[in-house]
């Protein structure tokens, strides 16, 4: 399993009702998003990372790993704002750097929104989370199976890349693809095959059609859901009034 | 006594006329432990997916409390109902995010209240002794958890019969010890046990009846040290007889434990024979 998964199911507040993360979460990105970005998204980025690395205690490099993607991204669209290109070079573009500024600090708001959000929260729970709301059971059960699938197959991926590189059969551009192609070749017929003795172990239990299981329900706390609002609030305050 | 399970005459032949199983018998006695012993590639799997419904032979019959069994939708479930299973590949049956979740899934099958299901949860993970590992996500757990979370769905259902693929296959010694000592309990609450192996010293260790099996078909079913002590049969099943019960006999050849005095069964109790004959 990858690392950020890993923290999700262990990190501090895995055991917080996801009602309560995904208010904080998704109400803040709403902010960011409506706000104008100063001097709202600064103060919320500072806010959700601090959620995430505090609260949460998920660990800095971590966290650190999971935003530098996105804010490559972010870096790129906010540089090709910042200048234009007028036939003989770049300049600066009229109220670039101030329109430049703004996205970025919009964006990164985001991310550690949804930073907060993915490595606090195991993808099940998002899932049950949104099959509670009303996310047909037949799509949530699908995703979740999906979800569970894509680690044995990975697994079983990274088995059969190793048994072929142990075989040299990563010696070479062209051996490499060939590799590669036979290796995602055998696993379509592995996963099928596995889907086909999951269906076996299923219905050994009394499978119907419905995947019910017993999903932990922590409430959430109105104390906990009343002071992210008022964070919230004051947040929405903040970003109409100054 | 009549057998709570019974095969008669079984044949299958998968898909490309690959003979799995050939005009095959067997007997479930209530309250039994019976190993399935048999070489790889016997077969052993094929049997159990036909015990539970899962696959149906084309030819033979299986028969539940001395009646026919029927492939309806009902009576599948009612059958499942009463015999669990547990595929070798733990893999294969855990599908839910966390432990307690997957085992949750048979009771509430049953139509049980969450209330109800979720005794059951706690009642089978303390019974395998993994209530630590309930919130543990399925995919974090080492091959020994995987394997004691899998048993814990079925046991969670409370069957009549455990069916278990090669309990102990891939387990180390540690593990095989704890799995056992589970089963043991298990047994003894009344669960009627089958199981596929083919280590000797494992199925005379534990099994209290063994059938032999061999390309298909069972040579021979009855008590475990009986069936073990016959070398013509094991040649046939391509087995060797376990060490211990070896050890035994040769005892008795050489008049060192009298023919009335019990085999030893597990390498403790060969052990203290030892202690025995030089006291």
């Amino acid at each position: 399993m990858s690392p950020a998964d890993r923290v999700a199911h262990t990190n501090r507040w895995r055991r917080r009702s996801l009602v309560e993360k995904a208010v904080l979460a998704l109400g803040m990105l709403v902010l960011a998003v409506a706000l104008p970005p100063f001097p709202a998204s600064p103060v919320i980025a500072v806010v959700m990372a601090a959620a995430a690395l505090i609260g949460a205690a998920v660990p800095f490099r971590l966290w650190l790993a999971c935003a530098t993607a996105p804010a490559g991204f972010l870096l790129v669209g906010a540089f090709s704002l910042a200048f234009q290109w007028d036939g003989g070079g770049f300049s600066l573009a009229q109220n670039g750097l101030h329109l430049a500024a703004g996205l970025a600090a919009r964006s990164l708001a985001g991310v550690c929104c949804l930073l907060f959000l993915a490595l606090t929260t195991p993808t099940s729970d998002l899932l049950n989370g949104l099959r509670r709301a009303g996310l047909p059971a037949e799509l949530a059960e699908i995703a979740l199976l999906m979800y569970r699938f894509l680690f044995l197959l990975a697994e079983v991926a990274a088995a059969m890349d190793a048994a072929q590189a142990a075989r040299l059969g990563h010696v070479g551009v062209g051996r490499r693809l060939r590799s590669l192609g036979l290796l995602i070749a055998n696993l379509l017929p592995r996963a099928l095959d596995r889907a086909r003795r999951l269906e076996i172990g299923l219905a050994a239990r009394g499978w119907t059609g419905e995947l019910r299981v017993l999903s932990p329900k922590a409430a959430p706390s109105l104390p906990v859901l009343a002071a992210i609002g008022a964070m919230e609030g004051g947040v929405l305050l903040l970003g109409v009034l100054v | 006594m009549t057998a709570l399970l019974e095969a008669k005459s079984l044949h299958h032949a998968y898909p490309g006329g690959v003979p799995a199983l050939q005009g095959l018998d067997l007997s479930i006695a209530q309250g039994r432990k019976l190993a399935i012993l048999g070489a790889n590639g016997a077969g052993k799997t094929t049997l159990l997916l036909h015990l539970n419904g899962s696959l149906r032979p084309s030819a033979g019959d299986i028969l539940l409390d001395g009646q026919p069994v029927s492939y309806g939708r009902a009576a599948l479930a009612a059958w499942r109902r009463r015999i669990g299973l547990v595929l070798q590949e733990a893999d294969d049956q855990l599908f839910a995010a966390s432990v307690a979740e997957d085992v949750s899934f048979g009771p509430l099958n049953l139509g049980l209240s969450e209330e109800e299901a979720a005794e059951r949860v706690a009642e089978a993970l303390e019974a395998l002794r993994i209530g630590d590992l309930a919130d543990r996500a399925t995919h974090m757990l080492s091959f020994g958890q995987k394997k004691r979370a899998a048993i814990a769905g079925a046991v969670a259902m409370r069957p009549e019969i455990l069916l278990l693929d090669e309990p102990s296959a891939g387990l180390d010694s540690h593990s095989t010890v704890h799995l056992l000592s589970v089963l043991n309990k298990l047994a003894a609450a009344g669960t009627t046990l089958v199981f596929t192996t083919h280590d000797v010293d494992l199925a005379y260790g534990f099994a209290d009846d063994i059938a032999l099996f061999d390309q298909g078909r069972v040579l021979a079913q009855g008590r475990a040290e009986t069936i073990l002590s016959d070398d013509a049969l094991l040649k046939q099943a391509r087995l060797k007889p376990p060490f211990i019960l070896e050890l035994g006999l040769q005892a008795r050849r050489l008049g060192l434990l009298a023919d009335a005095d019990p085999l030893p069964r597990s390498r403790a109790e060969a052990l203290e024979l030892l202690e025995a004959l030089k006291a």
